[in-house]
């Protein structure tokens, strides 16, 4: 799927879907987003879409960045407290690694 | 755990090298009495055009007769490193996970249901039947899915085609993903919670279906492509017992020989009425490289990566040369050139022989041996796709040579080697 050859209608309606194709806890989905139509957005000469265009990324980018700290943060506090907290620790865990700590 | 039937039309229908779609490309050249015939020229002029950009102005003064001393080569180079990369990094992806994850290579006494023969009689010659047996189940499993698969597609019954593909794809990007992603995580003895897991798995599946079966961008498309064949080639791995999978191998490049050049055969007939109807074929089962070139006279040569609709294309092609005006020759001109399509089954079974010779073989002698085959048939096969200018069976070659290069360097230059270095005699 190239870009280049959509007319700017389509890139819009491409872009709105995958912006709110995210909000189903997909922000892989607004990463895409975000790299995908950086270049529309910001590099190319202005076209009529491209203010819309423009919003979907940015929002894309800062829906990706809220994610980016929450699962960061809860991935800190699980790896440092999953030994202290004992069973509940062993019962959120996908896999429990081998040995002493 | 037995894989289940859905997986089986992904690897059938994708063994097939397949030249992508073909339309007149209207001439680009300013005469206005330039002939149709040419058009089919005017794509391998493409190459000579690009090599020298310098020789614009001339062009003018450029006989057309020129055209007809081109080679009659619809691809070259370029086309055989677009293929190459996807493959290379397919394998390498298989033979990284082989090495590193051991689950992989574990012998495991669970097989498929297609392979009910057990390998683990100690009489050769009940061994070497049981994997024939096995072969005979899997490869008539294959046609069977395959006919289907056609006859579904003859009778335009895609729903039900969608539905199955959509199916295959689920369960490769979840359900198996999910395995790869416990069994990485257990060979580094990292701690992962249940909540992360299920917001990866679920992103990459969920990104995964949206660009394989609606809109992505080529690269991630290409990627979760070479992923899932990945995927899959470690199934196989893990699940084929040895000596069959080796007899599998070269059965399905037989098979996928006589299934795309025979004129009955399933493959071939697939290909066919997808031409026909000028429909692409599915995009779950295909890899496509298709690029797309643009010649400007102020920028150089920008290449973008691209899935096109050829019809679309040319309708906004045509009418370009109208409206040029008779100036600089080089100015607006849009040149296109077609990628080429490899079936997912190729990069799977690609991968399967040289996964399987990385774990089972002797040590990368063997591994390396087996890729450079594979590179080396796959070169052959795209030179004979520019020959012949139709789809072509990507696996006989490669595989052929792949087991040729397998045996005789796990049986001969690996002792050879050994015995070599243990004399410290250096040849």
């Amino acid at each position: 799927m190239n870009l280049e050859r959509l007319p700017n209608e389509e890139k819009l309606s491409l872009c709105r879907k995958y912006y709110l194709g995210g909000f189903a806890l997909l922000p892989f989905l607004w990463l895409v987003n975000v790299v995908w139509f950086f270049k529309e957005a910001f590099v190319k000469p202005p076209f009529t879409e491209q203010t819309q265009i423009k919003t979907y990324v940015k929002r894309s980018g800062l829906g990706l960045f809220c994610w980016v700290t929450i699962l960061t943060t809860w991935i800190t506090i699980y790896q440092h407290f999953r030994a202290q907290w004992g069973e509940v620790g062993d019962y959120l865990s996908f896999t429990i690694p081998l040995g002493t700590p | 755990m037995n894989a289940s039937d859905s997986d089986e039309e992904l690897y059938n229908e994708r063994s097939a090298l397949v030249p992508s779609e073909n339309p007149e490309v209207p001439s680009y050249r300013p005469d206005p009495d330039h002939s149709p015939t040419e058009d089919s020229d005017s794509k391998t002029t493409g190459f000579s055009r690009r090599t020298r950009p310098g020789g614009g102005s001339e062009r003018e003064a450029e006989p057309e007769e020129e055209e007809e001393e081109e080679l009659p080569l619809k691809y070259g180079a370029k086309h055989v490193i677009m293929l190459f990369i996807p493959v290379t990094l397919c394998m390498v992806v298989v033979v990284a996970t082989i090495k590193s994850v051991g689950f992989y290579s574990e012998k495991t006494t669970q097989q498929l249901i297609y392979t009910p023969f057990t390998e683990d009689t100690p009489d050769v010659g009940r061994r070497l039947l049981n994997s024939v047996l096995n072969t005979v189940i899997m490869i008539s499993v294959i046609v069977v899915m395959t006919i289907l698969l056609v006859v579904l597609y003859k009778y335009r019954c895609y729903k039900f085609i969608h539905g199955w593909l959509i199916l295959s794809s689920l369960m490769l990007l979840f359900w198996f993903s999910f395995m790869y992603l416990g069994e990485v995580f257990k060979t580094y003895n990292v701690a992962m919670d249940y909540v992360t897991v299920a917001v990866l798995i679920w992103n990459f599946g969920a990104v995964g279906m949206v660009c394989i079966h609606w809109k992505g961008p080529l690269a991630l498309q290409q990627a979760y492509l070479i992923f899932i064949s990945a995927l899959m080639a470690l199934v196989f791995i893990k699940y084929l017992p040895p000596w069959s999978a080796w007899v599998i191998l070269a059965a399905i490049s037989v098979y996928d020989l006589v299934a795309v050049l025979s004129p009955k055969g399933p493959l071939r007939m697939l290909v066919e009425t997808a031409q026909e109807r000028n429909e692409p074929i599915f995009p779950a089962l295909i890899y496509s490289s298709a690029m797309m070139w643009t010649v400007t006279m102020a920028n150089p040569a920008d290449d973008q990566p691209s899935e096109t609709d050829e019809e679309a294309e040319l309708s906004g092609r045509r009418a370009e040369p109208q409206r040029r005006q008779p100036g600089p020759i080089l100015e607006d001109e849009l040149e296109e050139e077609r990628g080429v399509k490899l079936g997912l089954g190729d990069f799977i079974f690609y991968s399967v022989l040289v996964g399987k010779a990385a774990a089972t073989g002797g040590d990368w002698n063997t591994t390396l041996a087996c890729f450079v085959a594979i590179l080396i048939g796959l070169c052959l096969t795209l030179l004979l796709l520019a020959i012949f200018k139709k789809a072509l069976p990507a696996l006989p070659i490669s595989i052929t040579f792949g087991l040729i290069f397998y045996f005789s360097t796990d049986f001969l230059v690996q002792p050879f080697m050994d015995n070599l270095v243990n004399h410290q005699f250096y040849i």
